[in-house]
């Protein structure tokens, strides 16, 4: 879906609907396409990113988090990070962006189906695991067990607490388990340690799961580990990467990563990878 | 493949015709060591024995500075920035500098083709031309010392001329429309090009497989010899900027003082900067000047699947350039130390 009037960097120009805050730093936006062609046609799959402009300030890549079954419509959580995010912050209902994408290879949804998924998120992580739940609410028969461990350091700090609470009993009936902890956070009343704490009480049947993982990197040998304690196929285990993002179509070079045997652009060969390919590569994390 | 001869008498003339065929391109001398790529208008100061300009032919495709986009602020417009591109002509490209820009084809003409480096592309024209190694280039263990498309003609030296390789149909056009310049070949002539061949064959300081030196590489990652080329460099992306399929580029908006309107631009970027891996936050994915370091072997010793090449075509120019004095070669001959000794 790159068919932008035969220049890649083009921009379909988009409409800010709504805006809510998530967290102190955290805002999500709700988006429209302008054309209404490009509304109807526009799809992505879970995992994968787009390259967001805001005019006269630059370029930034935000994965997206709703469901691509909403069509027309699509929604960013970001993270007031630096100068261009600073300036999306201030962005209200009526102003408009450009946009580009969508980018990278997203999860394999399809290879999914008919299997548990565990979705393991470390604090922004959220924002593509979202993307798959959603997806899979909206296609429930196709998928097994699933459970989201959200994970954070203050409970402030979690992305999408108030959504993932409100539906935690209704998605009990429905096999879908909701667990969200926090590290630091001493007045927290639910859940407390890092995310891997809390793998053994999901509901997925290790050994019928697919694992998405996505959070700061260097949590992701320990994560890797207790699941594979947990016996959970390493064959089955997906992570998201980052990197610095300047083209998203395998270009400007920034995101290049791995060694001289797996070269790879996260913005096209990524940024969703297995877990064979982070070990035996230096460098992917 | 077509053959054709054209005697050095004529060669003057045909400097003149090319360009016919649009503005012409090729390496004159600007200073004791240095070449550059200008644009011609007397073709008798034009370099035969030019091995590496200080700016590979990339600059004519991937501009070192460009405007991708005009900017309306206030409508979230962005007009693009192209221009046709008026046809152009690069004389005196090796077979290192021929295979590079297919190397930045497969990159920037991809699933996501970049339509301003494919309008150049399409423009120019590109007229090979052979040479004789120094003690720089390595293009014989990179495989990318003889080229056999990508080019419209190919000069091969001989002793009263050269051999041409006609590789493209704009190549036959030009070869038809100028008949009285070219020859047929003769046997002497096969000959002759053979004898080169073998000259510069011999010309090459190594010989050997090169294949396994991305295995090698990642294996000798943790080897002090790193840690004591790091120290040297100083991080002024010489090596970059000089490298024939070295692509990196950044992209900023820059306001114009109305604030109504912007420009997208983007320029030539280095991973041997700093700021090249750094992100929101202030974490670098390459925070040491080793990290850096290690990434351009590691990047120009990873294989480029459409080609089966390394990145690296083994022209030297990062070696040559360098104000350091790194010896790119070197330092991959000492990794591999043991083989073939
Ligand atoms: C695939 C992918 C998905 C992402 N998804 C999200 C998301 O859903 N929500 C979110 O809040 N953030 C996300 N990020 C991170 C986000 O892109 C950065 O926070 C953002 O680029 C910072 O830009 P800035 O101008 O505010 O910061 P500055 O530090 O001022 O950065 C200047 C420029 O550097 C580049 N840059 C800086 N940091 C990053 C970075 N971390 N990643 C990539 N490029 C960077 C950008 O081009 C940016 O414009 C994602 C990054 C990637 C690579
Ligand atoms: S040219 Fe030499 S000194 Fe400069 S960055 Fe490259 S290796 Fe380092
Ligand atoms: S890495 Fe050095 S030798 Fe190899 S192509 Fe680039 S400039 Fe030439
Ligand atoms: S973001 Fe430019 S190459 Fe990946």
């Amino acid at each position: 879906m790159h068919e932008n009037k035969g220049n890649v960097y083009s921009l379909y120009k988009c409409r800010v609907l709504r805006v809510y805050d998530l967290t102190d730093d955290v805002k999500l936006f709700l988006f429209r396409f302008e054309d209404p062609d490009i509304a109807e046609k526009w799809t992505f799959i879970p995992g994968q990113f787009v390259q967001l402009s805001l005019p006269g300030y630059g370029e930034v890549p935000i994965s997206i988090c709703s469901s691509p079954m909403r069509r027309g419509f699509f929604e960013l959580c970001i993270k007031k990070a630096g100068r261009v995010t600073s300036k999306i912050f201030e962005l209200k209902p009526g102003d408009f962006v450009g946009v580009r994408g969508p980018y990278g290879n997203g999860f394999p949804m399809q290879e999914f189906e008919g299997n548990d998924m565990l979705l393991i998120a470390c604090g922004i992580g959220m924002a593509p695991l979202r993307s798959v739940f959603m997806y899979a609410l909206d296609n429930r028969w196709k998928f097994g067990n699933i459970t989201v461990i959200n994970s954070a350091k203050y409970g402030k700090n979690l992305l999408f607490k108030k959504e993932l609470e409100a539906m935690r009993d209704v998605a009990e009936a429905e096999n879908i388990r909701i667990i969200q902890t926090v590290t630091r956070d001493p007045d927290w009343p639910g859940r407390i340690g890092r995310a891997q704490e809390h793998i053994r009480y999901a509901n997925t049947r290790p050994d019928k799961s697919y694992v998405c993982l996505c959070g700061p990197p260097q949590a992701y040998h320990d994560i890797f580990t207790k699941l594979i304690e947990h016996g959970y196929n390493p064959k089955r285990i997906y992570v998201t990467l980052e990197r610095r993002m300047k083209c998203g179509v395998g270009k400007c070079g920034h995101c290049i990563a791995g060694t001289s045997t797996f070269l790879k652009y996260i913005c096209i060969d990524g940024p969703v990878f297995g877990y064979y390919d982070i070990i035996s590569t230096p460098g992917l994390i | 493949m077509r053959y054709v001869k054209i005697y050095n008498e004529k060669m003057q003339e045909f400097l003149e015709r090319l360009k016919n065929y649009g503005k012409l391109y090729a390496p004159v001398k600007i200073s004791d060591k240095f070449y550059d790529r200008k644009e011609i208008d007397d073709v008798k100061k034009i370099s035969f024995d030019c091995l590496r300009t200080i700016m590979p032919a990339k600059k004519f495709f991937i501009p070192p500075y460009e405007e991708l986009f005009e900017i309306d602020i206030e409508n979230a417009d962005y007009k693009e920035k192209i221009e046709e591109t008026e046809p152009f002509v690069l004389f005196g490209l090796h077979a290192c500098e021929i295979v590079a820009l297919r190397i930045l084809d497969g990159v920037y003409l991809d699933e996501f083709p970049d339509i301003y480096y494919a309008n150049r592309r399409k423009a120019g024209i590109i007229i090979g031309l052979s040479c004789l190694p120094d003690e720089y280039c390595f293009c014989n263990l990179t495989r990318t010392d003889f080229v056999d498309i990508g080019f419209e003609l190919f000069l091969h030296e001989l002793p009263d001329g050269y051999l041409i390789r006609v590789g493209s149909p704009k190549g036959h056009k030009i070869v038809d429309e100028n008949p009285d310049l070219f020859s047929e070949v003769k046997k002497e002539d096969i000959d002759a090009f053979k004898m080169f061949e073998e000259k510069r064959q011999k010309l090459f300081k190594y010989y050997g497989s090169f294949d396994n030196i991305r295995y090698i590489l990642e294996l000798t990652m943790k080897d002090k010899i790193w840690d004591e080329e790091a120290e040297k460099c100083l991080g002024c992306g010489n090596c970059t900027m000089t490298c024939p399929t070295c692509r990196c580029y950044d992209v900023q908006d820059i306001p114009d003082i109305d604030g109504k309107h912007a420009k997208r631009i983007r320029f030539w970027d280095s991973c041997q900067f700093r700021s090249h891996g750094l992100v929101a936050g202030g974490h670098n994915f390459r925070p040491t000047k080793k990290d850096r370091f290690l990434n351009r072997y590691i990047c120009k010793n990873a294989y480029f699947y459409p080609l089966g090449t390394s990145y690296c075509v083994g022209c030297g120019n990062c070696t040559y350039f360098c104000p350091a004095n790194i010896n790119f070669l070197e330092n991959l001959i000492e990794i591999r130390r043991g083989i073939n000794a």
